[in-house]
């Protein structure tokens, strides 16, 4: 709750103090650095002539469908590894896992770029599991695998600190409860832990999408740009802005519409804590 | 009926003792915070694993370290209502209560809950979520819930702890009717005197891990023959004594204060205490206030002094009145403080009969004998 102190007014103080005009500028200067170049893109793509064309070419529609797809596959994934991850560290309370928690979000403040290098000296033909990964028959760089590899890198600390925090707001009072009466650990976790950790789960997927869909640093340098097989997105629009900037614009737009519902997404789950209400 | 025998050990604790309650009877257990009491409830219900030992419920053995049996909370059909309820706070008051109950029996539950519902005062309230309910509401939706899937014992950990005197009130007249239609063996944590009294066919008191005493609450509580029982139950009055003379013919002693050159006061024949040093213990509110001297009276002790404090002890008044150096506190009521008038400074007697007085022994040396039948 925001408490306001409108009209309260304390002797010798003035309800205008100095920093006022400087704080309301610096919001002004902050909204429009922010504002005008989010309203530029509308504008611009609204006035580009044959934008629809250019959004409904073969390379627009493959990268709009590699990104949905890639994200989609790379987010199931982060959540089948990183949930039972999450609910370990959240639990259990040793050196090793402090470490390994302190470790996941290394790729959030990692350049992307740097984390595109490092998966290719781990992963690539003449990385360290490079002749490991051969002589099985597989080839990880430079193919969707390698989108797919390069968002989870990047998008799964998201997931794993948003859903370790919604584990933890789960007093194991709750669990212990739940069992006797009658309910067993496995029908607990679903029926009780799940449901109250939701908020902070679903806000960690919403993040993690975000973050996946947006891949640019890592994908480029471990995946390439090859369309209709690693060309997502985000690189789509690197790619049009030297020949056209229409479909440049255009996936512009879509992946800025997909920011905003992300935003009103986490807007609804932070107002939505179960832990706020009891 | 609930059986158990069990130590536990972790880092700078050692619980060590056994447990039995029949089937529609209530043990409560008694003792401080810390005593183990919570940690009882926990080892009964499966949450914490008991280091040797055995618990049984209802004649199933749940646990026995030597037998290698552990049967997992969610098995043992045990209602355990915490401290703070845990209401589910997802789940609506009607979800809360079916939240055990098999899905395959659904028209049976929705019949099961409305009786439930009704039968705590809940109806009209099932669509409300947790939040939206007060804390004696919150309360009876836990026991509820915790009846709701026929359990064959009730563990209750503090009970009243969150409740306002009022609904303390009603709360242990609703556990008492549990008791009364459920045929369980029930378990209740508590560190008040009244609530024990209240609530309990048997105490036992705890403290760090073992038991102390138990019996009987008007027993226990009444004659604590221990000075730690008697200084965790709270009886006011504990005074240093040496005993002087003793009249098997009347069945008393006599005692006067150790050191101080106080009050004689008659006490019951203690088997075993011919003479030497003991504590006898009074209760405050077995002392009768008066400002004179009762001549002919049955009561064989009558002791002058002066009000040296006035304190409330709600729902009365607390009086200490300095007998030649030693304190003796007395309740009475506020309407007594005000027809007697009394003040700091007033002159009065304390009368109390010698079988007011009980003898408490050393805890050190007796601890042993309170638990004849071996372990404590």
């Amino acid at each position: 709750m925001i408490r306001t102190f409108t009209g309260i007014k304390t002797e010798g103080r003035s309800s205008h103090p100095l920093w006022m005009p400087a704080g309301i500028t610096a919001t002004l200067l902050y909204v429009l650095f922010i504002g005008l170049p989010v309203v530029a893109i509308l504008v611009k793509a609204a006035q580009q002539k044959g934008l629809m064309a250019s959004l409904l070419s073969d390379t627009t529609i493959q990268a709009l469908q590699l990104s949905i797809v890639t994200s989609i596959i790379s987010i199931i994934i982060v959540v089948i590894i990183g949930t039972p991850f999450a609910l370990l560290l959240a639990r259990k309370d040793n050196l090793l896992l402090k470490f390994i928690d302190s470790l996941v979000e290394l790729p959030i403040i990692l350049p992307p770029i740097v984390a595109g290098v490092a998966m290719l000296m781990a992963f690539g033909r003449q990385g360290i599991m490079g002749p490991a990964l051969s002589s099985v028959g597989i080839a990880l760089p430079f193919t969707t695998g390698a989108v797919i590899c390069a968002q989870i890198f990047v998008a799964a600390p998201f997931y794993i600190r948003a859903a370790k925090l919604g584990f933890q707001s789960v007093s194991t009072d709750y669990e212990d409860v739940s069992q006797t009466l009658g309910v067993s650990p496995w029908q607990t976790f679903w029926k009780l832990t799940i449901p109250l950790a939701s908020p902070s789960i679903l806000s960690g997927l919403a993040l993690a999408w975000a973050r996946a869909i947006s891949e640019f640093g890592a994908t480029i340098m471990f995946a390439g740009n090859l369309t209709g097989k690693t060309q997502t997105m985000p690189l789509a629009i690197l790619t049009a802005m030297e020949s056209d900037i229409g479909a440049s614009l255009g996936l512009s737009v879509i992946l800025l519409f997909a920011s905003i519902v992300v935003l009103i997404i986490l807007g609804f789950f932070a107002n939505k804590s179960w832990r706020a209400n009891l | 009926m609930i059986e158990a025998e069990m130590t536990y050990q972790i880092e700078n604790f050692a619980l060590d003792l056994s447990i039995s309650v029949n089937s529609g009877e209530s043990l409560v257990l008694f003792g401080p915070s810390g005593a183990g009491k919570s940690t009882i409830l926990r080892a009964i219900a499966g949450l914490i694993e008991p280091t040797s030992g055995f618990i049984s419920i209802g004649g199933a053995t749940v646990f026995d370290k030597n037998q290698k049996i552990w049967v997992p909370p969610y098995k043992r059909k045990i209602g355990y209502l915490t401290q703070q309820y845990h209401l589910f706070p997802h789940l609506s008051v009607f979800k809360n209560i079916a939240y055990g109950l098999s899905r395959n029996s659904k028209a049976a539950s929705t019949d099961l809950i409305s009786d439930l519902l009704e039968k705590f005062q809940l109806s009209g309230l099932e669509h409300r979520y947790p939040w939206e309910i007060s804390g004696g509401q919150q309360q009876r939706v836990a026991l509820a819930r915790a009846l709701a899937s026929n359990p064959s014992a009730l563990l209750l950990d503090e009970p009243f702890a969150s409740l306002d005197s009022e609904l303390r009130r009603a709360t242990l007249n609703e556990i008492r009717r549990i008791l009364e239609f459920a045929k369980i063996p029930v378990i209740v944590v508590t560190h008040e005197r009244e609530e024990a009294v209240a609530i309990g066919d048997e105490i036992q008191v705890i403290d760090s891990g073992h038991t102390l005493a138990k019996g009987e609450p008007i027993n226990v509580l009444g004659h604590p023959g221990q000075e730690r029982v008697a200084s965790l139950i709270g009886v006011e009055n504990l005074i240093p004594m040496n005993i002087i003379d003793t009249s098997t013919s009347e069945g008393t002693m006599t005692c006067v204060p150790r050191e101080l050159d106080g009050p004689r006061i008659e006490v019951p024949l203690g088997v075993g205490y011919e003479s030497g040093y003991t504590t006898i213990g009074i209760r405050a509110s077995d002392i009768i206030l008066a400002y004179y001297k009762i001549d002919n009276s049955s009561a064989r002790n009558q002791i002058q002094g002066v009000v040296s404090e006035i304190n409330t002890n709600s729902p009365g008044y607390q009086i200490t009145l300095n007998c030649s150096e030693i304190p003796l506190i007395c309740n009475i009521t506020g309407t007594s403080l005000s027809e007697m008038d009394i003040k700091v400074g007033s002159s009065l007697w304390a009368i109390f009969k010698a079988s007011s007085c009980f003898i408490v022994r050393d805890h050190s040396e007796t601890l042993q004998e309170i638990t004849p039948n071996g372990r404590l």
